[in-house]
């Protein structure tokens, strides 16, 4: 659903490999080591050491939206900790575009966090006593931006993210979505290379959280800032989502599309896990096609080999008769009743390979 | 102890029946091991079998054997004798206490010189547009009353210079304690060092502070600003710890995340938060102050404090009342006015019901516009107001307080005094008086209890002590009890201290009988509670000694008006404690106990007094050291024992004797403490 120009071959912003976060005491000796082998309890018991993050490698391309999804306790926060070193990785290396985050002096570090990547928490984490507009502000007030300049700027944010004219407000007179704007136009405020997101809509109502799904989108649409997006809920996961890593115990069990996810799962948690997603609204037709038969290819109404099946079940019930699907304008397959009723019903359901290439 | 140790002894396990079944002792045995509380007093038990045999036949059973005692007369004498020679010539007096001491009278004298120069229309209009400031009309209006009701008593100089070695006083021991506290609320390793200390610190009476800073300083001004710092800056200490530390730990990792330094952290978001236990530190440092600053006329800081001082000591209630008064007003003044600067913090503001609607609308833009504007027209407005003031001050000539406009009620309160005497002393029909109450207090109650206490084997008050605290608490307190007590005997001041504590212990059980009395209506009643309200919120802000006035002028003189006095002093803190307690309850298990239909009663002991233990724990604690520090002061009305060995030092300049009964005093105060001390975490909020 979201924007789709993260190509495949724009360059990583962020590149991670055999990361590992262990708390404990000497946490630094579990990554590679034997005890790298147990599990969760037997590794506490032995070592009094919990391993949240457990040897995760992956890149966030430039202009994308990464979603890190898993439930409570999978590591997923403290994974997006871990990329601006908020939380200090015990082994692995993260890179910036090429540049190597682990090995960067507090200097260094500091501005990677003032100019590189803002992030965006669940509690919003605002300066209760700071009007929204001084705490829009903040984070350009930390750079030395003179006061004149950053309150242009801040309130330039405030108006980018619908709040104008509740500027002088304090944090608590605001609801919970007014809260999290502000909370994004603080982080937008920096003008930052990428945006990071901890579970930012989990503490909101459905409503509101869906608006504020919507208004990371158009942000997105708009700007193509590079997002890492943490949550736990696989229906906003597969909303914003370009792609999606799905965690589990601190491990990364699949990283792919929404549709990849959705559509063949790796394994029997993933399975388990999307389960109830509506699948006509994540798969598209180019998973339902079948080869056309001679007489197909020349007649019918034609889609777009992105259109989800939902929307191609609406054109195939409405005229009546398979439509093909068209890409560069040569008909790649067709989908009839039969072809996009067995998606819906799953039976299409098998390895990656099968698929026809794209 | 002997209650204790009877109850495990009577139970008796089930008769075993199968052969092959453990002994019925060694199953009652096991059973008992299985409660924390018994293993600990048979572990007492079996140290006690082995140790109290050794120790009573070597040193019998009677008080502290004298072998265990050091006498410090000799070398404390000795000490001080030669602080005395070389005050004027050795070096580190020269060169550093001379400076601080210098430094102290002058600032004092400074502050004192400004107040008179302002004039009391000055002093008055300033404080009243200083409340108004930070607390609102209402303040504003009792300081002003407040301030012309010290002028009308004809204490206005006895005021300003009580007023004059506060505000020294307030300005080291914040600026002090918010030093330490910065330190503690930065590093985790001060915090664990400096936590018991200040703990500590805030259990002991404050007498035990005025020796040491005697010893060195001699009497006057200096010493008793220094006391009064020693004494006040703790809280402040302790409160901007707990206010650095217990920021949101959302917002330090969303302003981390955003590149802050460790500076930036600290003045953008650590200190600000912390705003509202920053000003409840300076208000507690302030009465904590006032209340040294009033005692420590004791050791020759003059003022309201001493004029009390001297009337008691004549029992002159009048005069006594005359100065008491102004104490009292200043406390009220002070409390109001500083907790009035903590309570509007936009941290109410905060935790208000957001605000509906995200609709955005353009006036609250301009309104932020306006606010500003009217904000400087209104701080200009002040300053005219002030200027206008002071020179009205100036204009009303040199006078601190216009002779005419004085009230004297020393003679008339003296005159109801006697009246009272007459009266009420003694042959009321049915109560008999107050003084025959007080007699049957002292020879009915204080007497044998402190007989009995005297009369117990040494080793017998060690072992209670040990049961208690252990009991209560871990075995660290037990140990720093048991040392407390046994520091009271090696300093040879067994005796007088049993005294003591036979006095705190009495006052104490009237304490809690009343406190828990009133406590449990005021919880189950909002009508109570509001009515209650204001009467403990005076209650509380007044200092320990003005609490002796009342009764010197109910009882006369001796140990039931200090008892008396203490008892009154503690009450509202243990009321307030125990009814908060008995009310935060939890109201699920209220209304579940509600639904089973349990009755008022049972609610009450069933659910209530179960789950609100520790705060009940903590108001006894309170109690107790409370109680202690007006028992202790207790020695300027007669109250006798340790007090009054600190007083007698003073007077006489005998510093060796003081000095032994000021470490008894801290020491009896760690030990009933430690005694009653819970839990570690529950005198956080404290």
């Amino acid at each position: 659903m979201s924007g789709n120009n993260a190509g495949t071959g724009a360059p990583a912003v962020f590149s991670v490999r055999n990361l590992w976060k262990v708390f404990g005491p000497k946490a630094d000796r579990v990554p590679g080591s034997e005890l790298a082998a147990l599990s969760p309890e037997e590794l506490r018991e032995q070592t009094g050491c919990t391993v949240a993050v457990r040897d995760v490698s992956f890149d966030v391309r430039q202009g994308e939206v990464f979603v890190v999804m898993g439930l409570s306790g999978s590591g997923k926060s403290t994974l997006v900790r871990c990329l601006t070193r908020l939380i200090e990785p015990t082994s692995g290396t993260i890179a910036i575009d090429g540049e190597d985050v682990c090995g960067m002096d507090k200097g260094a570090l500091r501005d990677l966090r003032r100019h590189r990547a803002a992030m965006v928490f669940q509690h919003f984490g605002l300066l209760p006593h700071r009007s929204v507009l001084d705490n829009v502000a903040y984070g350009l007030e930390i750079q030395g931006v003179g006061k004149a300049e950053r309150r242009a700027k801040a309130a330039e944010m405030v108006e980018k993210v619908g709040l104008a004219g509740l500027e002088d407000r304090r944090p608590g007179q605001l609801s919970g979505g007014q809260q999290q704007r502000v909370g994004l136009a603080r982080a937008l405020a920096a003008d930052p290379e990428v945006l990071l997101f901890d579970e930012p809509f989990s503490a909101l109502d459905p409503l509101i959280r869906r608006d504020m799904q919507e208004e990371v989108v158009r942000l997105h649409r708009d700007e193509g800032r590079t997002m890492v997006f943490i949550t736990h809920d696989l229906s906003e996961a597969l909303r914003l989502g370009d792609r999606i890593a799905l965690m589990r115990g601190g491990r990364v069990v699949q990283c792919g599309t929404p549709e990849e996810i959705v559509g063949s799962p790796a394994d029997d948690y993933v399975r388990d896990f999307v389960r109830d997603v509506p699948r006509e609204q994540v798969l598209t037709v180019r998973r339902a096609m079948r080869p056309a038969a001679a007489d197909e290819s020349e007649t019918g109404e034609s889609l777009d080999p992105t259109t989800t099946v939902a929307e191609a079940i609406e054109t195939v019930a409405r005229t009546g008769t398979p439509a093909r699907v068209i890409e560069g304008g040569r008909c790649v397959g067709v989908v009839d009743h039969r072809s996009l009723l067995g998606v819906v019903a799953g039976l299409d359901a098998g390895p990656a390979g099968e698929r026809t290439a794209a | 102890m002997t209650v204790h140790t009877a109850s495990p002894q009577m139970k008796t396990a089930p008769p075993g029946r199968d052969a092959s079944a453990p002994h019925p002792a060694v199953l009652a045995l096991r059973a008992l091991w299985a409660r924390p509380a018994a293993r600990k007093l048979l572990i007492l038990a079996a140290a006690a079998a082995v140790l109290v045999p050794v120790a009573a036949a070597t040193h019998g059973s009677g008080t502290w054997p004298s072998a265990f005692t050091v006498d410090l007369t000799k070398p404390l004498t000795g000490a001080s004798d030669w602080i005395i020679d070389n005050r004027d010539s050795h070096w580190a007096f020269l060169y550093f206490f001379g400076h601080v001491s210098g430094a102290i009278i002058g600032a004092v004298h400074a502050v004192y010189t400004v107040l008179l120069a302002l004039g009391w229309a000055g002093v008055t209009a300033a404080a009243a547009l200083l409340a108004w400031r930070v607390a609102g009309a209402r303040v504003a209006v009792i300081a002003l009353a407040s301030f012309a009701a010290c002028g009308l008593l004809g204490m206005w100089v006895p005021t300003m210079r009580t007023l004059a070695l506060m505000i020294v006083a307030v300005a080291v021991s914040v600026a002090v304690g918010a030093l330490l506290g910065l330190a503690a609320g930065l590093s985790d390793r001060t915090f664990r060092a400096l936590r018991p200390v200040l703990d500590t610190m805030q259990a002991l009476p404050a007498f035990a502070y005025l020796l040491p800073v005697v010893l060195v300083f001699g009497i006057g001004v200096a010493p008793a600003v220094l006391a009064t710092v020693v004494y006040a800056a703790p809280p402040m200490a302790r409160l901007t710890a707990l206010g650095l530390r217990s920021t949101d730990r959302g917002v330090l990792e969303a302003v981390e995340s955003l590149g802050a330094t460790g500076r930036q952290r600290l003045l953008t978001a650590r200190l600000p938060l912390a705003r509202r236990e920053l000003l409840l530190g300076v208000n507690q440092t302030i009465m904590m102050a006032l209340s040294m600053a009033v005692i420590a006329s004791v050791i020759g800081a003059d003022g309201l404090g001493d004029r009390v001082y001297q009337a008691l000591s004549t029992v002159d209630v009048g005069s006594a009342l005359a100065a008491g008064i102004p104490i009292v007003l200043l406390a009220i003044v002070l409390d109001r006015t500083t907790a009035g600067a903590a309570s509007p913090s936009p941290r109410r503001l905060w935790a208000g019901v957001p605000q509906a609607g995200g609709t955005p609308g353009r006036r609250l833009g301009e309104g932020g516009h306006n606010q500003r504007r009217a904000r400087t027209r209104r701080t200009t407005a002040w300053l005219a107001a002030l200027a206008a003031v002071a020179t009205a001050a100036l204009a009303t000539g040199d006078k601190p307080w216009p002779d005419t406009w004085t009230v004297a009620i020393a003679a008339p309160v003296n005159d109801a005094k006697d009246w009272m005497v007459d009266h009420l002393y003694t042959g009321l029909p049915g109560i008999g008086g107050t003084a025959d109450l007080a007699a049957h207090y002292t020879t009915w109650v204080l007497d044998p209890l402190r007989d009995g206490l005297q009369a117990l084997p040494w080793w017998g008050a060690l072992l209670l002590v040990a049961a208690l605290a252990w009991l209560i608490g871990t075995w660290r307190t037990a140990l720093t009890a048991v040392l407390s007590l046994a520091a009271i005997g090696v300093l040879g001041r067994w005796e007088l201290s049993m005294d003591t504590l036979s006095q705190v212990v009495a006052a104490v059980a009237v304490t809690l009988v009343l406190g828990f009395a009133i406590a449990v209506p005021a919880a189950r009643s909002p009508r109570v509670e509001r009515l209650l309200r204001p009467v403990l919120d005076v209650f509380q802000t007044m200092p320990q000694f003005v609490y002796l006035i009342p009764v010197v002028a109910l009882f006369g003189v001796g140990r039931a008006p200090a008892a008396a006095a203490a008892i009154v002093y503690a009450l509202p803190a243990v009321v307030r404690i125990a009814s908060e307690g008995l009310r935060r309850v939890n109201p699920g298990a209220m209304e579940s106990a509600r639904s089973l239909g349990a009755t008022g009663g049972q609610q009450l002991r069933q659910v209530q007094f179960p789950l609100a233990r520790p705060q009940l724990l903590l108001a006894v604690n309170q109690a107790v050291v409370l109680v202690l520090s007006v028992v202790i002061i207790g020695g300027l009305v007669g109250g006798g024992a340790l007090g009054y060995e600190v007083v007698f030092g003073l007077a006489q300049g005998d510093l060796a004797t003081g000095l032994t009964a000021g470490v008894a005093i801290a020491c009896l105060g760690l030990m009933l403490d430690r005694v009653t001390q819970p839990t570690k975490g529950a005198r956080d909020g404290a």
